[in-house]
């Protein structure tokens, strides 16, 4: 017997249906009931264009889709012969507004999702404080907009660079608020400082904690979560960044990642239409986000994590967090070794010249965000967006489930299993554009 | 002024949406202290009293309505149309918030479906949306994302109780009776007629081949800046024209021009003295404003 829950604060809505015996969850699919057709407005327009329209696919991660926008401009250039060249400073100053970007996501998600949701399982002592997350991200923002103008969508990355010009006047200032946020993180969100934190190799040294973090961790376990919501134990990290390592894993042996592999189907819901596609690598489901990229990157904890609990909710849920820990100190290398004196932008040759496919991949907050276009004349014939969360949150049939679908079979209840769909960090908007 | 007793019970729905103006609503340095003015009985994201599903039932009402994304008619929330739910909650509230450019005239995803999506009480730049007839009663908040303070000053207004008086398309005058232009750090090169020589350059203006619509748009950008710190010009972005009810336009990274001066002149001014001025202005050879500011970075 089907039962209908609605999801909300997911930015939007999903449906939930589930098959249970009893209580327990023997089935579900997903249904994301909104479609806005971001891919069909894009075509006939010039390619830049896209710079402004893309990060309006999503208002928590228009960042990430700036970003690859640009990059498969570039690569349509490359592919057209006239190879797009970037200073070290354009692409370290994109770095880190991005990290920046993820900085936001992951706090917001911490402080309005994950803490309060897990206190309405039942788990006492959390404290949750929805507000600590929007200070923090608007603080995480702010450091953005002083080199990218404003957030949500700016506009700044444009091919052969960025647009702005700063000095060390606003790397200054970036220095002072980055500062600030991580005094933030250290007093209230990890309870430690944030170099010790990073030395961190096992989950028993969190055991001290008297912070946001070290409860949240307790109540993770409280809650049963290290031994609930295993997906396929496989990952996948695509973008490549200064913070990433691309790679496509079966449990934690890495093996080579080739996007050619990646293709789209519709997803299946037998009881809503619904405007979602999956998202495989080669015939399998891959999972994504910060769990695949603190694993492609070796990270200790994680790693200790996964050894002890797999890839349970507990260990998806604490490399998010944790994520932001790591992030915050690329962002504070980024901003210290900025050099300010090469050029922001590199002219590339006329738009008009290029008739060329390209394709850019971005490690957004939520795992890899693929965008492909195809160019005549600089003029977008075809546009395709392929995001982290059609990756995790697909909805299959019942041989063959996406990750969602497999973590959430064997739940105690609906709560549980909506739960165990949140630690996939759910965006809506970004499921269907 | 009302009692800081009394709260206003706010309702934020979204209808076609990307939930930019959710988090750029967010990034309010006074959030805390609004929130404490207001019974928030539903938002997407922040803490809240009701759920969706309570929301959709339409059985009470609500004193402030934030919408949220263009409307279109046949759209679902919980399984309410929009056309039911705003129908009841517009009806019911005294105060209506169209947030954002998509709420105000359809903005962006107008343009993606322009035979359905349209803004509340307009679609484009005419009275056409459902709420048409309420001009007045809906603040338009247009932007793309609504800039946070301007949400917190009728928020604010409304919670004191201060009419806020609007433009033609229902915007706030003291918030757009100004250009996106004022406050723009570049304003000497516009008025030498100097531009940027290409992106990625502090020095020189962006209007005259780089796109950019500050002259010609309607915003406080440049006063009120984004996030506290900056703004599109202000890192070299051309502004988009975003809070005007054409956006989203064509070519946006590019001036189109009519014997290399701009076609579109500065709102206000007289086409033929603008020539004529940009010739004269064009004729100094202002040393200052043709070298770099800092070259020893």
């Amino acid at each position: 017997m089907m039962t209908r829950a609605l999801i909300e604060h997911i930015e939007g809505e999903a449906s939930l249906y589930f098959d249970t015996r009893g209580d327990k969850i023997t089935w579900a699919e997903i249904a994301f009931p909104h479609f806005r057709g971001m891919e069909r407005m894009l075509e006939g327009r010039k390619a830049t264009d896209a710079l402004v329209i893309t990060p309006r696919v999503c208002g928590i991660c228009g960042h990430a889709h700036l970003m690859a926008t640009v990059r498969a401009i570039e690569a349509a250039y490359a592919e057209a012969g006239y190879p797009v060249e970037l200073t070290r400073k354009a692409k370290s100053l994109r770095e880190l507004t991005l990290v920046l970007e993820m900085i936001q996501n992951h706090f917001k998600w911490l402080y309005l999702v994950i803490m309060p949701e897990l206190e309405k399982l039942g788990i006492e002592g959390l404290a949750p404080a929805p507000l600590k997350g929007a200070y923090a991200a608007a603080q995480a923002t702010k450091i953005l907009a002083l080199f990218a103008g404003q957030w949500p969508h700016s506009s700044y990355m444009i091919p052969g660079g960025v647009t702005c010009d700063p000095t060390h006047l606003e790397r200054i200032q970036a220095a002072g608020l980055l500062d600030e946020l991580i005094a933030f993180f250290e007093k209230e969100t990890a309870g430690v400082d944030l170099d010790t934190l990073l030395t961190f190799a096992s989950c028993r040294e969190f055991n001290p904690l008297q912070s946001d973090f070290g409860r949240l961790e307790k109540g993770l376990i409280a809650a049963g979560m290290h031994k609930k919501g295993m997906a396929y134990d496989r990952f996948v990290v695509l973008g490549e960044h200064g913070f990433t390592v691309r790679a496509r894993l079966k449990h934690t042996r890495p093996m080579k990642a080739d996007a050619s592999q990646v293709a789209t189907e519709a997803a299946v819901c037998r009881d809503e239409i619904s405007h979602a596609r999956n998202v495989r690598y080669g015939k399998h489901f891959y999972e994504v986000g910060p769990l695949a990229r603190a694993i492609a990157a070796d990270n200790a904890l994680i790693k200790n994590m996964h050894r002890r609990y797999k890839d349970s909710v507990y260990t998806r849920v604490m490399a998010r967090v944790y994520e932001t820990a790591l992030l915050l100190q690329r962002a504070r290398k980024l901003l210290e070794h900025m050099e300010l004196s090469e050029p922001s932008y590199i002219p590339p040759v006329a738009l008009e010249r290029v008739t060329a496919a390209g394709e850019g991949i971005v490690e957004a907050p939520r795992g890899p965000l693929i965008h492909r276009m195809r160019l005549v004349k600089g003029v977008i014939a075809e546009y395709g967006i392929i995001t982290p969360t059609q990756w995790n949150l697909g909805s299959s049939v019942m041989s063959d489930p996406a990750p969602a679908q497999k973590a959430m079979v064997g739940a105690v209840d609906i709560a549980e299993a909506t739960f165990i769909f949140r630690s996939f960090d759910v965006c809506s908007v970004c499921t269907t554009h | 002024m009302h009692s800081r007793l009394y709260k206003p019970t706010l309702i934020w729905l979204q209808g076609v949406t990307c939930n930019g103006n959710t988090h750029s609503f967010l990034n309010l340095p006074y959030l805390p202290q609004l929130l404490e003015r207001f019974e928030v009985l539903y938002h997407p994201l922040l803490p809240c009293t009701q759920s969706l599903a309570e929301i959709a039932r339409c059985k009470r009402g609500c004193n402030v309505l934030v919408f949220e994304g263009a409307f279109d008619p046949e759209m679902e929330r919980a399984g309410t149309t929009l056309k039911q739910l705003v129908g009841h909650y517009a009806g019911e509230a005294g105060h209506i918030i169209a947030a954002g450019s998509c709420a105000s005239f359809g903005g962006i995803f107008k343009a993606s479906a322009p035979e359905r999506n349209s803004g509340l009480a307009f679609s484009g730049e005419h009275p056409d949306g459902p709420l048409r007839g309420r001009v007045g009663k809906v603040i338009n908040l247009s932007g793309c994302p609504v800039h946070p303070e301007w949400l917190g000053y009728a928020l604010m207004s409304i919670a004191d109780g201060r009419p806020v008086a609007v433009d033609d398309l229902g915007r706030p005058t003291a918030l757009y009776r100004h250009m996106a232009h004022d406050g723009c750090l570049r304003n000497e090169y516009f008025e030498w007629k100097v531009d940027v020589e290409q992106f990625g350059r502090k020095e020189g203006c962006l209007f005259y081949e780089h796109g950019c619509r500050g002259p010609l748009t309607h915003a406080s950008c440049n006063r009120t800046l984004w996030n506290g710190v900056s703004s599109k010009m202000r890192v070299g972005t051309p502004c988009f024209g975003c809070t005007e009810p054409d956006f989203p336009r064509r070519n946006l990274f590019e001036t189109k021009t009519n014997m290399s001066i701009p076609e579109e002149v500065p709102v206000g001014v007289s086409k033929r003295a603008y020539l004529t001025m940009t010739g004269i202005a064009k004729s100094f050879k202002i040393k200052r404003l043709e070298e770099r500011l800092i070259d020893d970075d």
